[in-house]
C-alpha cells in the first residue's frame, strides 16, 4: 500500500484516470435523447422576447413569449427541425429575435473580439514570465559600483 | 414646503463640495492646512442626510408638491415600500447615491482624522468632493427630485412600479448595491491622490485596502441579492437574464475582484503599479459607465424603471474620469516601473496574474455583449440582440479555468514552487475532486458542463478547506479572521454557489400545462393538483391565484395581481424551496370564465438555494476579511501566505520594503 502514498505518482495516476473516466461517463452516457419538451426548453433559451428588451422567450410574461413558447411547442410536436423552427422565426419577427448573434457580418467582431483580448492578455502575462527569467547581463557601470563599495567597505 | 427644504439640502451639499472643492485645491496648491475644505466635507454627509429625511418624510407625508413624490408616490403603498420608493425611480436613486456617499467621505474624515497635513489624504478628500459636486449637480439641474409642482384636484398617486412593491428584499438590494457601487470611490480618490503627489508607493493602497475589500463585499451582496429577487419575484424561475442593468453591476465587480488579487502581489513584491491603478480607476469609472447604460435610455432594460435627461451628463462623467485617469497615469508612468519581475510561472504572483487574465477576459465579454448591439447599429444599420447564449458559450470555459485557478493558486507559494510541493498540497483537494465527481455522477449528474464544474468545485473546494483547517490548527478560531482566511471563507462561497449555478441551469425542467379543477400533473416525480382558483382583493390590488397541492400536501399559491392604481398585472411565482431542488410554480394564464381551464407553468431546478447560500457564505467571509488578523498586528502586513506556513526573513524583510515604498515617495 505504500506505493498508493499521499502525493505518490501512483495516486496522482489514479487520480486523474478516476476524474477522466467519471467525467466522460457523465459526458457521454448522457441521459439519452432529448425528448420533446426538454427541446422545446431549450430553444425558448435561443429566442429574444421581441417586446421585452432582451429577455428570452422562456424568460418573459409577455404575451408574445407565450404566443412563441406555444409556436416553438407546436413545431417540436410536428417535427419541424430547429434551423426550420428559426428561419420562421426570423421571418415573422426579424434577426433581432435572435439571442445568439449570427457569425457573419459585423457580429463576427462579438465572437473573435473576446479571442483576441483573450490571447493578448495571456500574451503579455506569458511574455513577463519569461521576462522575468533570464536576468539581465551585469553592465560595466554595474561592476564600478560594486567595485567601489568593495574599496570603500575594506 | 418639503419641496423646499429638500432643494435646500442639494442645494448645500452642492455648494459645499464645489467650495470645498476650490479651497481644498487652492490649499493643498500652495501647501497651507486643508481645514476649511474638511469644514466643507463635513457638510456633504448632513447634507445627503438631510435630502433623504425630507424625501422620506415626503413620501409618508404623500406630499405631492413634490414632483419625486407625484411620480412614486400613493395612498396605498404599505410603509417598507414607501420606504423604498425613494430608489425606485431615477431622481430619488439620486439621492440615495448622494447619502451613500455622505456617509463614505464622513467615514473618510474620521478614519484619517489625524492625517489631515498629508497631501495624499487632501486631494483624496479633494476627488470624493469632486464626485459628490457631481451627484448634487445632477440633483440640482437635470433630475431634481424636489421639484415644486401643482397638484391636479383630482390627482391620485400611483406609486411605485408594482414588481417594486413585491418583494421584502427591495428594501435591501439596491442600497446594498449602492453601499458597493459608491464605496469604490474612496480607493478611487486615494489612487487619484497618489498619482497628483507623486506618492506612488504602496502607501494608497494599504490605506485603503479593507475600504475596497468592504466596498466589494457590499457589491457581491448586493448582487446576490438581486438576482434572488428576480427570481421570487419575476416568474420566470430564472436569477439572472444577462440583462444590461445585471451587466452594469457585474462589470466593476469583475474588476474589482481582479484588483484585490492583483493588489497583493503589489503589496508584496511591488510590482503591477501601473495595472493596479488602472483597475482601480476602471472599476469607478464603470460604475458610471454602468449608470450611464442603464439610465439615459440607450440600452433598453427591463430595469428601466425610468429614464431622465441625466445621459449626456454621466458621459461626460464617465469621459472625464476615464481621460483623467489615463493622462494621470500616462503622466507619472516614468515613477511606475515595476522594480521586480515574476521568476515562476509557478508561483502566487503569477496565479494572480492569470486570474487578471480571466476576469479582465470576462470583463470584456460582459461589456462587448453588453453595448455590442449600439456597436452594430452604428457600424452598419444591423439589428441584433446578445443575450443569454453568447454569455453562456463564452462564459463558461471562462468560468471552468478559474475555478481550476482557484484550487491551485492558493497552496502556491511566492517567488517559486516545487512540483513536490505541489503534489503534496494538492493532494488532498485533488482526493476531494474525485469524490465530489464520483457523488455528483452516482446521484444521476450527466452532461461535461455541469460534472467538470463539480469535480473542480471539489477540487478548489478542497483547496480553501485545507488551507481554512491548517490555520485554524495553527491559530484556533483566530484562524477564520484576516484577509487569506476570510479569502478563503469567501472562495467557499463562490465554490457552493457556482455548483448551484451549474445544476439549476443544466438540470432545470420546465413544463406547462392546461388543468381544469381537479387535475394532477406529475414533474420529476412530484405531483402537483389543481385545487380551483381563488382571489382576494385590496383597495391597492386584485390578486388572484390558484391553489396547487404538491405532492398531496402543502397548497401553493401562485397569482396573478393586477395593481388597481398603475392597471398593470404582474405574476407572482410560488415557490417550494428545498436544499436539493426548488419547485416553482407560475400562474402563466387566468382562464376568462370560473372554474376555465388555467395554464400552470412547472419549474424544478435543482440546488438553486445554493446560490443563495453561496452569496451569504461570500458576504460572511468578507466580513471575516476585514477583522484584522492576528499575523497582521504584530507583522503589520497581510497574512496570506498562511497555508504556506513557511515565513522565511526574506519575506519579512519584502514586506518591510513594500511598506517604506509606501511612506517614501
Amino acid at each position: 500500500m505504500r506505493r498508493f502514498a499521499p502525493g505518490s505518482v501512483e495516486a496522482w495516476v489514479f487520480i486523474v484516470v478516476s476524474l477522466v473516466a467519471l467525467i466522460s461517463v457523465a459526458s457521454f452516457a448522457g441521459g439519452g435523447a432529448v425528448n420533446d419538451g426538454e427541446r422545446a426548453e431549450i430553444l425558448n433559451d435561443q429566442f429574444a422576447c421581441p417586446t421585452c428588451d432582451g429577455q428570452s422567450v422562456a424568460e418573459s410574461n409577455a404575451a408574445v413569449a407565450a404566443t412563441i413558447r406555444q409556436f416553438i411547442r407546436d413545431e417540436v410536436a410536428a417535427g419541424s427541425s430547429d434551423t426550420e423552427i428559426r428561419d420562421a422565426l426570423v421571418q415573422s419577427y426579424g434577426t433581432e429575435v435572435l439571442l445568439n448573434p449570427p457569425s457573419s457580418g459585423v457580429a463576427t467582431l462579438v465572437w473573435v473580439l473576446p479571442v483576441v483580448v483573450l490571447a493578448g492578455g495571456a500574451g503579455i502575462v506569458i511574455a513577463s514570465l519569461t521576462r522575468g527569467r533570464t536576468v539581465a547581463a551585469p553592465t560595466a557601470a554595474d561592476e564600478r559600483l560594486v567595485a567601489e563599495l568593495r574599496r570603500e567597505r575594506d | 414646503m418639503l419641496s423646499a427644504f429638500g432643494s435646500a439640502f442639494v442645494l448645500l451639499g452642492l455648494t459645499a463640495s464645489v467650495a470645498g472643492m476650490i479651497t481644498g485645491v487652492v490649499a493643498l496648491v500652495r501647501g497651507q492646512r486643508t481645514a476649511t475644505m474638511i469644514q466643507f466635507a463635513w457638510m456633504v454627509p448632513l447634507a445627503g442626510l438631510g435630502a433623504f429625511a425630507v424625501m422620506e418624510v415626503a413620501l409618508f407625508r404623500r406630499d405631492y408638491t413634490v414632483s419625486f413624490v407625484q411620480q412614486v408616490g400613493s395612498e396605498t403603498t404599505p410603509p417598507i415600500y414607501n420606504f423604498a420608493a425613494l430608489w425606485s425611480a431615477l431622481e430619488g436613486s439620486l439621492i440615495l447615491w448622494a447619502l451613500v456617499l455622505g456617509l463614505y467621505i464622513a467615514a473618510v474624515l474620521r478614519k484619517f482624522s489625524d492625517r489631515r497635513r498629508d497631501p495624499l489624504f487632501g486631494w483624496a478628500v479633494v476627488v470624493l468632493l469632486g464626485i459628490s459636486s457631481f451627484f448634487f449637480g445632477l440633483m440640482t439641474l437635470p433630475a431634481n427630485p424636489f421639484q415644486r409642482v401643482a397638484v391636479a384636484a383630482d390627482f391620485v398617486g400611483r406609486g411605485p412600479n408594482p414588481l417594486l412593491q413585491d418583494h421584502v428584499l427591495v428594501a435591501f438590494h439596491p442600497p446594498m448595491l449602492y453601499l458597493g457601487y459608491v464605496g469604490f470611490s474612496v480607493p478611487f480618490a486615494f489612487a487619484v491622490a497618489a498619482l497628483i503627489t507623486g506618492r506612488l508607493g504602496e502607501g494608497w493602497l494599504v490605506e485603503t485596502r479593507r475600504w475596497t475589500v468592504i466596498a466589494w463585499g457590499f457589491l457581491t451582496f448586493g448582487i446576490v441579492l438581486g438576482a434572488w429577487w428576480s427570481y421570487e419575484v419575476l416568474g420566470w424561475g430564472g436569477y439572472w437574464a444577462w440583462d444590461p442593468v445585471e451587466n452594469a453591476s457585474l462589470l466593476p465587480w469583475l474588476t474589482g475582484t481582479a484588483y484585490l488579487h492583483s493588489v497583493m502581489v503589489q503589496e508584496r513584491r511591488g510590482m503591477l503599479r501601473v495595472w493596479n491603478l488602472s483597475l482601480v480607476c476602471a472599476t469607478f469609472a464603470l460604475t458610471i459607465l454602468g449608470t450611464f447604460l442603464t439610465r439615459s435610455g440607450v440600452i433598453d432594460s427591463v430595469h428601466a424603471f425610468a429614464d431622465g435627461e441625466v445621459g449626456p451628463w454621466l458621459l461626460t462623467f464617465f469621459a472625464v474620469i476615464t481621460l483623467g485617469s489615463v493622462g494621470l497615469i500616462g503622466w507619472r508612468g516614468d515613477r511606475l516601473r515595476s522594480p521586480g519581475a515574476i521568476d515562476s510561472p509557478l508561483s502566487r504572483e503569477a496565479g494572480f496574474l492569470a486570474n487578471n487574465v480571466l476576469f479582465g477576459a470576462m470583463a470584456f465579454v460582459v461589456l462587448l455583449g453588453t453595448v455590442f448591439p449600439l456597436l452594430a447599429e452604428a457600424i452598419d444599420g444591423s439589428r441584433l440582440t446578445i443575450g443569454r447564449p453568447y454569455f453562456d458559450s463564452l462564459g463558461r470555459p471562462i468560468a471552468i479555468v478559474t475555478l481550476f485557478l482557484m484550487a491551485v493558486a492558493p497552496v502556491l507559494p511566492w517567488r517559486k514552487a516545487s512540483t513536490e510541493l505541489l503534489s503534496t498540497r494538492l493532494f488532498w483537494p485533488a482526493v476531494g475532486a474525485v469524490g465530489v465527481t464520483a457523488f455528483a455522477v452516482l446521484v444521476g449528474a450527466r452532461g461535461f458542463w455541469p460534472v467538470i464544474t463539480f469535480a473542480l468545485a471539489g477540487f478548489a473546494g478542497g483547496s480553501a478547506l485545507r488551507h481554512i483547517v491548517l490555520s485554524v490548527r495553527r491559530q484556533g478560531v483566530g484562524g477564520l479572521i484576516g484577509r487569506s482566511n476570510g479569502g478563503m471563507v469567501v472562495h467557499l462561497g463562490v465554490i457552493i454557489l457556482a455548483m448551484g449555478v451549474a445544476a439549476s441551469e443544466s438540470y432545470k425542467t420546465d413544463r406547462i400545462f392546461t388543468m381544469e379543477p381537479g387535475d394532477t400533473v406529475f414533474v420529476e416525480e412530484h405531483s402537483f393538483t389543481y385545487e380551483g382558483l381563488a382571489a382576494d382583493r385590496t383597495s391597492r390590488r386584485d390578486r388572484t391565484y390558484a391553489r396547487v397541492a404538491i405532492d398531496g400536501g402543502q397548497v401553493y399559491e401562485p397569482a396573478r395581481t393586477r395593481y388597481t392604481q398603475q392597471g398593470i398585472v404582474v405574476g407572482t411565482p410560488s415557490v417550494r424551496p428545498g436544499f436539493t431542488e426548488d419547485l416553482y410554480l407560475v400562474l402563466d394564464d387566468v382562464p376568462p370564465v370560473p372554474d376555465g381551464p388555467i395554464r400552470l407553468r412547472v419549474i424544478v431546478r435543482p440546488l438553486i438555494t445554493w446560490i443563495w447560500a453561496g452569496g451569504i457564505l461570500m458576504g460572511l467571509g468578507t466580513l471575516l476579511a476585514v477583522i484584522p488578523g492576528s499575523r497582521r498586528k504584530t507583522r503589520g502586513q497581510s497574512a496570506h501566505e498562511v497555508g504556506a506556513g513557511e515565513g522565511t526573513p526574506t519575506k519579512v524583510r519584502v514586506s518591510a520594503f513594500s511598506r517604506l515604498r509606501g511612506l517614501n515617495p
